[in-house]
């Protein structure tokens, strides 16, 4: 549930438009955080970490449709700057697959990222706090602590769209029976005569209901992803701990003759 | 979501969508999006995505894999619509969207390489977003081949059943574990081969040279009248409402009419 699942037409306009300019400036605000030579090496690694998500992301926990994110775990090897343009690569992959509405590219990248920079920062503060050895509670705990804010932002946000933006033009459709009526029952013309189309009042949005069913079934998925992001990183710690520690910006090496341009 | 499936359907496809420019078919898609954006009548959406599924069929494309990619949003959805929506009709409306968006979506992904989708929107980009969304490409399906790889390895040396899923978290968590130090090591191997290449900033595709022209215009016809179609509706409100089980008819209409020249079209082929 860390991201909006949300097809495109059903938030209103003024949100997505601003979810789409935030995206902009804080992508724009954390490419220029990198040293351009910098990121001209960090593409590849880029690119490999969100393939990593995406592959984590293939692998569904069938009865729940839930699936593993790694946002926590991209975030401790990318680290803030880098964490933001890569949310943007994989929600646009996503939404390509009809993961995800297209219009709404803007706020996932959004609670992504901070997904990503939030169990970044609870990572490194509570490594800080805990100690080395026990980087696999500090992963699970940022995990947690994290999965559970950007839900909350996922409910904020559906609550600033409001009403579904969906009118509930019917045709033939009895939307109080969900029931579709004949329309040459009594001959089209007699339909388009005399039939209005039912009126209804605008409701206010569901908000406890949404919230009461994302934090259900969110609070599974965050002690599932909590649990995966705790065994990679207590895994990945034992083989390579600078990996977890350090990030892997800090793990690549310089070659021969590249020292002049990235030295 | 089977992606090496998407990547066989869209580089190894014939079909006439297949043949249409990448620009053409982000164009089509984009106004196929702005009709199921504007759309507020669930007869118009359902009839539209029964177009989408005609063009499928009658393209003889992997409905399956199709379909069920283009039903997952529509699970999600169903969770916001119980959720948040006020009536049925409204939650019946959101799924619906969501299925007919993910339709449109899958099917210029099945039938456009993955490169050619993000060529035409990469000069507008960062060098960092552009770059890195081919690069993702590329090293998906390393990084897929690899876990499936280790994943079996794990299984095999564990011996893992179905029966023990614990283990099998353990032994998947471990694999996932392993597949992310190869994918660290993996980019930096990219960056080296990339610097020997003279890699100076940006990655160039190749655009896809138009061949088949008369299939471009009737794409894009076929879209212009979706749009206007779900525009009229959305403009003129309850007026049109009473007439919705006509794009519901056409959708139908073209369901049958596709099926049916995809099924010849298998017969001659054979």
């Amino acid at each position: 549930m860390s991201h909006l699942h949300i097809p495109d037409g059903i938030l209103p306009i003024w949100l997505v438009s601003a979810g789409w300019l935030i995206c902009i400036v804080i992508v724009t605000v954390a490419v220029r955080g990198v040293p351009p030579e910098d990121l001209r090496r960090r593409i590849p690694l880029v690119g490999a970490v969100a393939a990593l998500m995406l592959v984590a992301m293939s692998s569904e926990i069938v009865p729940i449709a839930y699936h593993i994110n790694l946002t926590v775990v991209a975030g401790i090897l990318l680290g803030p700057w880098l964490s933001v343009p890569t949310a943007l690569v994989v929600v646009t992959v996503l939404a390509m697959i009809g993961h995800g509405g297209v219009t709404v590219i803007g706020l996932n990248t959004i609670v992504i990222s901070s997904e990503m920079v939030l169990g970044w920062a609870l990572f490194s503060a509570l490594v800080r706090t805990l100690g080395r050895p026990r980087v696999r509670i500090a992963a699970g705990v940022a995990t947690v602590l994290t999965l559970a804010v950007t839900t909350t932002m996922l409910v904020v946000i559906v609550a600033l769209g409001g009403p579904i933006a969906a009118s509930r033009e019917s045709g033939a459709f009895d939307p109080a029976e969900l029931r579709f009526e004949n329309p040459f029952a009594e001959g089209v013309i007699g339909n388009i005569a005399f039939e209005e189309p039912a009126a209804h009042e605008e409701e206010p949005l569901q908000i406890a209901r949404f919230a009461l069913l994302v934090y259900g079934l969110g609070s599974i998925g965050w002690i599932a992803e909590a649990l995966v992001t705790a065994g990679i990183v207590g895994f990945v710690s034992r083989v390579r701990p600078s990996l977890v520690l350090d990030g892997a910006t800090q793990q690549e090496r310089v070659l021969p003759g590249d020292e002049g341009v990235h030295g | 979501m089977d992606i090496r499936r998407v990547d066989i359907s869209a580089t190894q496809g014939e079909s006439a969508l297949h043949r249409c420019r990448p620009g053409i078919k982000l164009v089509a898609f984009a106004l196929t999006l702005s009709a199921v954006i504007v759309s507020v009548n669930l007869l118009v959406v359902v009839g539209l995505a029964l177009c989408l599924i005609g063009v499928m069929a009658a393209m003889r494309l992997p409905a399956r894999p199709m379909l069920a990619l283009a039903a997952y949003p529509g699970l999600f959805a169903a969770l916001f619509a119980f959720a948040a929506a006020a009536d049925r009709l409204t939650g019946a409306l959101v799924v619906a969207k969501a299925v007919t968006a993910g339709l449109a979506a899958v099917l210029l992904m099945f039938t456009t390489p993955y490169p050619q989708v993000f060529a035409p929107v990469q000069r507008f980009l960062p060098p960092v977003i552009g770059d890195a969304l081919l690069m993702t490409y590329r090293s998906l399906f390393l990084l897929l081949e690899k876990f499936g790889h280790v994943l079996i390895a794990a299984r095999l040396r564990a011996g893992l059943l179905a029966g023990s899923p614990i283990r099998s978290a353990k032994a998947a968590t471990r694999s996932l574990g392993t597949v992310l130090l190869y994918s660290i090591d993996l980019s930096q191997r990219t960056y080296d081969v990339m610097h020997l290449r003279g890699y100076d900033g940006r990655l160039v595709v190749s655009p896809q040279p138009a061949v088949a022209p008369m299939a471009e215009v009737a794409l894009l016809a076929a879209a212009g009248v979706v749009v206007v179609t779900a525009g009229l509706w959305r403009l003129t409100g309850s007026a049109l409402a009473p007439f919705a089980w006509i794009p519901l008819g056409i959708g139908l209409v073209a369901l049958i009419v596709g099926t049916v020249a995809g099924l010849l079209t298998a017969k001659e082929t054979r």
